[in-house]
């Protein structure tokens, strides 16, 4: 009984981090249509200024904003200098410029941090005991929680802001959001910064679970794209729900046996995709 | 060249790739008037209409606005600089209520005053927190002609706002459009000539991508003599 | 007229360049035998990019498909190499056949995501699901097992360069048959607007589930091309890392062309050799030229032999105008 327990409650770790991951990509494709195949380069290089950060004064919350920070300014970069140069392009044309990003900055890590996978502490080793004997690792129910409070304010900012009904106004019709007068670029700008900082922010939340490394990102690509594929591409509410389902598939399903961990998520959303051809949530886009 | 003219369509070129859509068009609206555009299904008033509110930019020729060139300028600058286009497709924000509807415009013109929204629309005031998504096809058209109106534009651009209403609702969108045609020059793409006879102080007829007939004289306005070119 | 010289002037071109390279640089067999074998895999993949419009993060799958069915042919059931291959090209049919119905109904996002997905699968099934077949990540080892052909024993290099470079040759002119043919233009006409291609009568799924048909199919018959050239395989071949190496060669090369493939190759894997030989990671170099060709030449090699061409075809009408005068 505990270990299911357990592996649930690991589950929703796991879905804190790939929710926080996969909103860059869905903000991506719902509002520009663009499948920025670079977002993990947020991700990566959140995990690895937390590293350092970390191994310089000791301090994970330090090491985490400026994670955040890194993230969102790779992120502004990329916005302005590249993204917004190919959002009328086809779709194929897109993806393949992202990818290209997507190498160049595993490339840049490889650069600067090496090929070598670097160990990051866990910031709280405590076990929070439950009843009947679950023991969950502290550090887990703070991932859960930090998860809580970005899906929290980005519902704020999705629904109280200006900022945020403009972004659900452009999701819908971007042609007409521009009609009105609103700078539809800025908006986005500002959306996916802040998107990328949550990316960011996921990398220096996993870094501890996982080896640091160049390649880091590209796993986490493939889980994030099966987050916002399942989901339903462009949407958010889609977005977390996915990113719930597959973190029980990914340590439920890996508890019952462990292939299903890694293999796990690609079957759900193969068969999801064959089914539903645009997620769970997606509209006809 | 008139003094008080307010858009100027000038030997414009426009094309989707390859494909050339529209020929040496060149057209001209005056403040305060009430043009309408007229011309078969495939004639390219859309196409027309998106290239004057930026969405699409010309291969040659210019749109100029108040005298200074707009094309090319992108699509919400030239919102802001007082062209407001409402799309054929009636397509508001569903997934937002009505009042979230004219926060966008008003955050987009920095206009809060939604009275005059709500003088001629009287039913949006007591619409306000419905989702803009379950409105019937008139409420939509005039949810749509108030956030053009929001921000107190120069000129209001609609495409066949009437298009696949019931007729009691096209009798009182064209109530609206006369309201709306006191304060605002007006260019409308229309189908419905019985409007068109009522309104319009003068009517383009577009065929085939080129402009065939102006009619500026009310008279023969009201006798629909550009009827046959149609 | 002279873009039809030049597809009469294609094939000639490649068995030249193989042939003359083959013997310009004796110790580089194996690179040009690779460059052959990667010229199927790319042809394969620009069927989809070029000519149905979707675009694969999944390509190295079909291609370790090809190879793990020829390796486990020749592991457990015969050492003829005609046969591995054919068996190899069967599997890749009958994979397409059970696939097509559902990747040919999806947005071409959503195909692109499939294929990546397909590929992890494809990995694990071939590391730890038949790990008992595979020997996982250790590889399947078949060397040995290889049976003598008659004529031209291909199990050497020096001759499997000239037997990889005849299939090249035959794969080349079928797929300019397939380009000129009704089929070929009405992919492209799908591509370009498929609602119109419906309106038109045309059963829109059907072509598509050809065009990938035939796509998987190159794949895989390179896939066994691989297997064979190496002796073994294992699952790194169908890793994802892998798949921007062939939408990169397709692109280099140009998309949607004949030849574009074979020059694709030819270029990427001619920079991969000689990147390597002072960058051990290549990654940074691989994602800056994707986004150099994709700006500047996205026409790819095969656009500049044809400008090429053009300029060299108008400078001969000038000329003949002159005399003409
Ligand atoms: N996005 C597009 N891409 C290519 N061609 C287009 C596109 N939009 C319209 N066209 C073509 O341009 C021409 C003009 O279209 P347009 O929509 O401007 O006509 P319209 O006069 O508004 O017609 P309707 O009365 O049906 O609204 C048509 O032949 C149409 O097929
Ligand atoms: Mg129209």
């Amino acid at each position: 009984m505990e270990i299911w327990i357990t592996a649930i409650i690991y589950g929703l770790a796991s879905s804190g981090i790939l929710f926080l991951v996969s909103l860059a990509l869905s903000i991506g494709y719902g509002l520009m249509r663009v499948v920025n195949m670079e977002a993990m380069v947020y991700y990566s290089f959140g995990a690895y200024v937390t590293y350092t950060i970390m191994s310089l004064t000791g301090s994970f919350i330090l090491g985490a904003l400026g994670g955040m920070l890194v993230g969102a300014g790779l992120g502004l970069l990329v916005e302005t200098q590249l993204l917004r140069k190919i959002y009328n392009r086809e779709m194929m044309f897109t993806m393949v410029v992202t990818f290209g990003v997507f190498m160049i900055g595993i490339g840049i890590i490889q650069f600067v941090w090496g090929l070598e996978p670097k160990p990051v502490a866990s910031p709280i080793s405590g076990i929070v005991k439950f009843f009947g004997g679950v023991q969950i690792p502290a550090y887990r129910l703070l991932i859960i929680v930090i998860a809580v409070i970005a899906y929290i304010l980005i519902q704020l900012m999705m629904n109280k802001t200006i900022i945020g009904k403009a972004l659900r106004a452009g999701i819908d019709n971007r042609e007409n959001v521009e009609g009105l007068g609103v700078n539809i670029n800025k908006i986005f700008t500002i959306t996916f910064v802040v998107a990328s900082a949550f990316a960011g922010l996921g990398g220096a939340l996993n870094a501890p679970l996982v080896m640091v490394g160049p390649y880091m990102g590209f796993d986490m690509l493939l889980f994030a794209f099966i987050t916002v594929i399942l989901g339903g591409l462009g949407s958010i509410k889609g977005t977390m729900v996915a990113a719930l389902i597959l973190g029980q598939v990914i340590n439920v399903g890996g508890t019952i046996w462990a292939p299903l961990a890694t293999v796990g998520p690609f079957i759900v959303m193969f068969f999801t995709i064959l089914i539903r051809p645009t997620g769970l949530f997606g509209k006809d886009i | 060249m008139s003094q008080n003219s307010l858009l100027e369509v000038n030997e414009l070129y426009v094309n989707y790739g390859k494909l050339a859509v529209l020929f040496d068009i060149s057209l001209k609206i005056n403040t305060s008037e009430v043009v309408f555009l007229v011309g078969r299904n495939g004639a390219g008033k859309t196409t027309l209409f998106r290239t004057i509110a930026g969405f699409l930019e010309p291969r040659e020729g210019e749109v100029t606005f108040k005298g200074d060139v707009i094309s090319g300028m992108g699509a919400y600058k030239i919102a802001r600089k007082g062209v407001k286009y409402i799309h054929q497709d009636k397509s508001v924000f569903g997934d937002l209520t009505i009042k979230e509807n004219l926060e966008l415009s008003s955050y987009a013109t920095g206009d809060y005053d939604w009275e005059p929204v709500f003088a001629m629309f009287p039913k949006l005031k007591i619409l306000l927190d419905r989702k803009a998504g379950k409105l019937s096809g008139g409420e939509k058209q005039m949810l749509l002609m108030g956030m053009a109106i929001i921000g107190k534009p120069d000129l209001v651009m609609m495409d066949e706002p009437t298009e696949g209403l019931a007729p009691h609702v096209i009798q009182d969108l064209a109530v609206s459009f006369k309201e709306i045609s006191k304060t605002t020059t007006l260019f409308i793409v229309e189908q419905n000539l019985p409007i068109i006879a009522d309104i319009a102080d003068r009517v383009y007829c577009m065929r085939e991508g080129k402009i065939i007939v102006e009619e500026g004289c009310r008279e023969d306005i009201q006798d629909l003599c550009f009827e046959k070119h149609l | 007229m002279n873009k039809k010289l030049l597809s009469i002037l294609g094939p000639v071109i490649i068995v030249a360049l193989m042939i003359v390279f083959r013997y310009l640089f004796p110790n580089k067999i194996t690179f040009l035998t690779e460059v052959g074998i990667f010229s199927i895999y790319v042809m394969g993949n620009n069927i989809l990019m070029g000519y149905l419009g979707y675009t694969s993060f999944g390509q190295p799958f079909y291609l370790s498909v090809g190879a793990y069915s020829a390796a486990i042919f020749f592991a457990y059931f015969g050492g003829n190499i005609f046969l591995a291959i054919i068996v190899a090209i069967v599997v890749g049919l009958l994979l397409s056949l059970v696939l097509a119905p559902g990747l040919m109904r999806l947005k071409s996002s959503y195909f692109t995501l499939i294929n990546a997905a397909l590929c992890m699968i494809g990995v694990f099934i071939f590391e730890r699901l038949l790990i008992d077949v595979t020997n996982g990540n250790d590889g399947l080892w078949f060397r040995g097992n290889m049976a003598a052909t008659p004529l031209l024993d291909v199990r050497y290099p020096k001759n499997f360069f000239f037997f990889v470079l005849l299939i090249l040759l035959i794969a080349f002119y079928l797929y300019q048959k397939m380009d000129k043919s009704a089929f070929g233009i009405s992919m492209k006409a799908t591509k370009a607007n498929p609602e119109k291609m419906t309106f038109l009568g045309y059963n829109v799924f059907k072509i598509r589930s050809i065009g990938y048909a035939i796509s998987i199919m190159m794949s895989t018959l390179a896939g066994s091309l691989y297997a064979i050239n190496f002796g073994f395989v294992n699952p790194n071949l169908g890793e994802n890392t892998r798949a921007i190496e062939v939408l990169l060669a397709t692109l280099i090369g140009g998309v949607g062309s004949v030849f574009g493939p074979f020059f694709g190759a030819l270029g990427f894997l001619g920079m991969k050799d000689i990147v390597s030989t002072f960058m051990t990671r290549w990654e940074f170099v691989v994602g800056v030229l994707t986004i150099i060709v994709l700006f500047k030449f996205n026409r790819g090699i095969w656009g500049l032999i044809e400008d090429g061409a053009g300029l060299v075809q108008r400078g001969r009408n000038k000329k003949t105008v002159k005399v003409g005068e």
